[in-house]
């Protein structure tokens, strides 16, 4: 029978204004894939704290190898043998490959530090992962894949028992996601490391993990094996009532063309791509990363230099060369990345609901009234949780921050919306509030165009989903009848059907 | 990580650091003005009406540059030129000063252009420095020290190292007498002297620039602008702001403002220095602007604070002249407060 590694034991954790781990019991087998998933809040990063030795326990006990585990600072983790990769990558971009692996434990010869054997051993731990990436390759020339595997191969060097994997495939595509769990059952196989896998999707813990523990509220609220629990039971386990359906039923749109997009050049991304968006038409645009989906998106927004394409709205020629021609024409993008560009983290709910619009708040004074209100406005039309719009906008979780960079862009009054990646690192209840939120833009008559790499939401909500390749747009698929395996086909350049 | 914050709404909780963030600058203000009226080396002189009056007055030049440094650090810039540049503008000013006195006979119409030629010539180096920074894509610091050797050494060469001397009798300097200004009633002192004293000018430029420049922080788009650019420049270029534009205003804002204290400082002495006038006046503006707890990465700050932050400069100043103690202790005692006031201030964010 398997032996635990891990045991934690009527473990509470207490913030002065929340209780964020409510006397949990759990336990992980030595050289066991667990998934954890909850929803935000559910007390999955509180208690990854805790392994990490980032936080202590105000009640109960953690056994780690049959020793109680009593960590003070992260190097004691690692030390004893608890490694974690988080979600946004803690690698130097200017060193190599070998120094990041070894970095803090440098080997030394007569007190310089010696790269040879450092490279040496580096491409071991990279040849054990089944990667050729070079151990002198400055970092910050690799792809996120390979700078995870660099995070890997760190853990592996110091001899981690237990890797601690939080949401590592948010920004692979699908391939590298293969790629990524391949190396993990590796690692499970010949080094007995034991995983334990905190992701948002679903699909991806079923296929990869031996049992999965759903956390609610701080609290335990079940371990079920893959097969006993499809995603649906999942979600409904995590939030804890049933979600009915996670789309909202398709209605049909108008036939009128609002937005055209002919012919689109970015160097480097986008070779000859375009599209027609109709009145109250969702749109998917469906594309591994690295596909030209962002760029094309960005390029039509004004964000990014073209070198040539046409724009026309509603029949009528529009020269987008800026964010604030975009504005104009009633474009909006709301961006797949919101920390770097689609919000101000560190600025309210108010400034940042209200930025991309300001010269329609008055001059030369603005009506900071009429801006609250505006910010209220589409915070309740939204369904924004918090506690003013006075807020901190990196304060908020994931969803509501989405909902505030939505607000941003609604605040303008778009015709058309771009939507990038919108449910990216948002959990299962604020994706499917999304989801609503994008089906009730377009019943208003707005068209969206919506990038997603989750292949699910695509096919629940567009009415096309376009699949782009190489810049090009290389498939049409009508919504309701495409598969999984059809955009897949299309994406990987298995199967062409040009349009547009 | 962000995302996994409790979804429940919460009420910001009260946190020290916080408090002191926002009010440490006015606390260190109202303690180090309670000291000087207590201790006994100095409170004899230091709440006289008069002594209050001449330490606003002696750093109102700095205080009117460290407004446009406030927004300039806010937009996640800096200057370095300011000092040399208040230098070159003033002796620019009274050149022209001269060429129109001696050209048309008027002392009048003399002081009116170097009026005009002051702000005038900071907008065009401040535009200059904004440009480079913008559309030739080099740093702020690099472009400004640039300024800061490059202006001084014009000035130098066209003063041949010396001053530049008004040939205005006295109605240039009249601009910054401290006879000058909105004269406040009389009152009589404790020996029973009857004392009257004005605001002088450049007191009342100094209050109704930070009152507007206040106003354009917090109320008009382009200070909410800076704000954003400071913040988070990609995100701001993602709201369709013109990330461009507000630089360069910013830096053609500090121009203007170094524009105004240049003509201000040359009319208190009538001449300018071409190697010590505005001398390390970058220095003290950024001083003061960090002590009012305006972020030194941008995105945050506010200009009531560096109104503070140059007063606080100019008591510790007035204080140990009071006190006697030699000038040469001036520096420490200044990088103590500096460097308190910013641990006081560092907020959670930035650990």
């Amino acid at each position: 029978m398997a032996e635990p590694i891990l045991t934690i034991n009527g473990v509470t954790k207490d913030y002065p204004a929340v209780r964020a781990v409510n006397n949990l019991t759990l336990s992980i087998n030595r050289g066991e894939a667990h998934g954890l998933i909850g929803e935000n809040g559910a007390g999955k990063s509180t208690l990854m704290k805790m392994l990490s030795g980032l936080e202590h326990p105000t009640a109960g006990s953690i056994t780690f190898d049959g020793k109680p585990l009593n960590l003070c600072t992260p190097a004691e983790a690692m030390k004893l043998g608890i490694a974690m990769i988080h979600q946004e990558l803690n690698l130097i971009g200017e060193l190599s490959v070998a120094d990041n692996i070894f970095l803090g434990r440098e080997r030394t010869t007569l007190g310089l530090v010696d790269r040879g054997s450092a490279e040496t051993a580096a491409l071991k731990l990279l040849n054990q992962l089944g990667s050729n990436v070079s151990p002198r390759t400055r970092v910050n020339r690799l792809s996120i894949a390979d700078q995870q595997l660099v995070e890997i191969a760190k853990a592996l060097s110091c001899e981690a028992r237990l890797l601690i994997m939080d949401e590592p495939t948010a920004v692979l595509s699908e391939r590298e996601t293969t790629a990524l769990f391949r190396v993990i059952n590796q690692m499970r196989l010949h080094q007995g490391v034991t995983i334990i896998y905190i992701s948002h999707i679903l699909p991806e813990v079923r296929r990869l993990c031996d049992r999965i523990t759903v956390l609610r509220d701080g609290q335990y609220v079940k371990t079920v094996e893959p097969r006993e629990a499809d995603d649906a039971e999942l979600a409904r386990l995590m939030v804890g009532r049933d979600l009915g359906d996670l789309f909202p039923q398709r209605a049909p749109h108008l036939p009128d063309t609002v937005l055209e997009v002919r012919n689109f050049f970015v160097d480097g991304w986008v070779r000859g791509a375009g599209l027609d968006l109709h009145r109250g038409e969702i749109v998917g645009l469906a594309g591994l990363v690295g596909s030209g989906r962002t760029e094309f998106a960005e390029a039509i927004a004004g964000l990014r230099k073209r070198r040539s394409g046409s724009v026309s709205i509603i029949g009528e020629p529009a020269d987008i060369r800026s964010p604030i021609d975009a504005i104009r024409h009633r474009i909006a993008y709301v961006s797949e990345d919101r920390k770097l560009r689609g919000l101000h983290l560190d600025l309210s709910i108010t400034e940042n609901s209200t930025l991309a619009n300001l010269p329609t708040y008055g001059f030369p004074l603005l009506n900071r009234s009429a801006r609250q209100a505006a910010a209220n406005q589409h915070a309740q039309k939204l369904g924004t949780r918090c506690s003013s719009v006075r807020q901190r906008v990196g304060s908020l979780s994931g969803g509501n921050q989405q909902k505030v960079a939505l607000a941003k862009w609604l605040d303008t009054k778009p015709n058309v919306l771009l939507l990038d990646e919108p449910t990216r690192g948002v959990d299962i209840g604020a994706k499917q509030e999304i989801y609503q939120l994008i089906h009730g833009l377009a019943a208003e008559g707005k068209s969206i165009l919506m990038i997603s790499s989750e292949m699910p939401e695509l096919i629940g909500l567009c009415h096309r989903i376009l699949v782009m390749r190489n810049g090009r747009i290389v498939g049409s698929l009508p919504g309701e009848r495409a598969t999984e395996s059809d955009i897949m086909h299309l994406a990987a350049g298995l199967r062409e059907n040009r349009v547009a | 990580m962000i995302q996994d914050k409790p979804n429940t709404p919460t009420a910001p909780t009260f946190r020290w650091s916080d408090f002191f963030e926002t009010w440490g600058g006015l606390i260190a203000f109202v303690a180090l003005a309670a000291f000087c009226s207590l201790f006994p080396g100095t409170r004899d002189h230091f709440l006289n009406p008069e002594n209050i009056r001449n330490i606003i007055h002696q750093n109102s030049f700095i205080g009117i540059i460290a407004i446009g440094m406030t927004f300039v650090i806010i937009s996640g810039g800096i200057d370095l030129s300011v000092g040399s540049m208040a230098a070159l503008i003033g002796g620019l000013s009274i050149y022209a000063m001269n060429k129109v006195i001696g050209g048309m006979e008027s002392e009048w119409m003399g002081v009116v252009a170097a009026c005009v030629a002051a702000p005038l010539i900071g907008m065009g180096l401040g535009l200059i420095n904004g440009l480079l920074i913008t559309k030739g894509r080099i740093a702020p610091f690099i472009v400004t020290l640039g300024g800061l050797a490059g202006y001084r050494s014009i000035i130098l060469a066209m003063a041949d190292g010396g001053e530049v001397r008004s040939s205005s009798m006295n109605l240039f300097e009249a601009i910054s007498s401290p006879r000058n200004g909105i004269p406040l009633p009389a009152w009589h002192n404790a020996a029973g002297d009857q004392v009257s004293m004005s605001i002088t000018w450049p007191i009342i430029i100094f209050l109704l620039m930070a009152v507007i420049a206040q106003v354009v922080l917090s109320h008009t788009r382009y200070g909410r602008y800076t704000i954003a650019v400071g913040s988070n420049e990609t995100a701001a270029r993602y709201s369709a702001i013109n990330v461009d534009r507000v630089r360069i205003i910013t830096y053609t804002l500090i121009g203007l403002c170094t524009g105004i204290a240049a003509l201000l400082l040359s009319s208190r002495l009538n001449s300018v220095g071409a190697s010590n006038t505005g001398n390390l006046f970058e220095l003290d503006a950024i001083a003061a602007v960090v002590i009012g707890g305006t972020r030194m990465s941008g995105g945050k700050g506010r200009v009531w604070g560096t109104i503070i932050g140059v007063l606080i400069l100019g008591m510790i100043d007035n204080v140990l002249v009071l006190a006697d103690v030699s000038t040469y202790w001036q520096g420490l005692v200044k990088a103590g407060v500096i460097i308190l006031a910013v641990l006081l201030q560092r907020s959670r964010s930035e650990n």
